[in-house]
């Protein structure tokens, strides 16, 4: 069983109010994490620009992962999905590319719904991987 | 006063969870070789079949594009500081 990862409320609240602005594209950003818990969001602008896609706009990730290694945070990518429910689109498998969690966000239902999620690959170049779900557990 | 080259989450596996890496001086492709044969498995992330970096992969010197200067070739000297990024990205 897979650790849970813990997102206090107000963090939750952000993410789901970026993805929510984001609309009707996807939006995008990420997590910093300490043991396993959510101690800042970083909004971000989706290089994609696209309701379908997304891409961490790069300049913006590179300031992230300078604030995230001065920190001693580790990373994870969160991202909408504004149609279609929380969980990896073959597209998300595809370009997944490491053993991080990547946090999908449903704006298509009523509350917004949170998951997360491992994508496993032998190669990150893999187009298919094994999904393995993380539990995510709202605090605060 | 040697290069740092800073480890996105994604690639701490390799390094034993070091977010930060030491190295010599050289070229980019030197650095690359310098982290393969220190972490076993992280050449193949970074570099595609054909020997050039992999599309996936930004590398940064300085803040500055690697792809903007001189690919794999580009010099990275003392006290340079040198970023590795995945793409991140997907769709619904």
């Amino acid at each position: 069983m897979t650790d849970p990862l813990r997102i206090p409320r107000r963090f939750a609240d952000e993410i789901v109010q970026h993805c929510i602005t984001g609309r009707p594209n996807e939006a995008c950003g990420m997590v910093g994490l300490l043991d396993g818990e959510v101690v800042k969001v970083f909004r971000m602008t989706n290089a994609a620009g696209s309701p379908l896609r997304y891409s961490l706009e790069p300049r913006e990730q590179l300031a992230v992962e300078n604030t995230l290694a001065e920190k001693g945070w580790e990373g994870a990518p969160f991202h909408s999905h504004t149609r279609t429910e929380a969980y990896p689109s073959p597209t998300d498998v595809r370009l997944a590319v490491g053993d991080i969690p990547y946090l999908i966000v449903s704006v298509a239902q009523e509350p917004a719904q949170i998951k997360a999620f491992l994508i496993v690959k032998e190669n990150w170049e893999d187009e298919t991987g094994d999904i393995e779900e993380v539990p995510v557990e709202i605090t605060g | 006063m040697a290069v740092e080259v800073k480890i996105p989450t994604v690639f701490r596996k390799f390094t034993g969870n070091e977010a930060t890496v030491e190295l010599e001086p050289g070229t980019i492709a030197d650095l690359i070789d310098q982290l393969g044969s220190r972490y076993p498995g992280l050449k193949e992330q970074l570099l595609a079949g054909d020997g050039e970096l992999h599309r996936y992969v930004n590398v940064y010197v300085n803040d500055e594009d690697a792809r903007y200067l001189e690919k794999l070739d580009t010099n990275v000297g003392e006290g340079d500081t040198v970023s590795l990024l995945p793409s991140v990205a997907g769709g619904a």
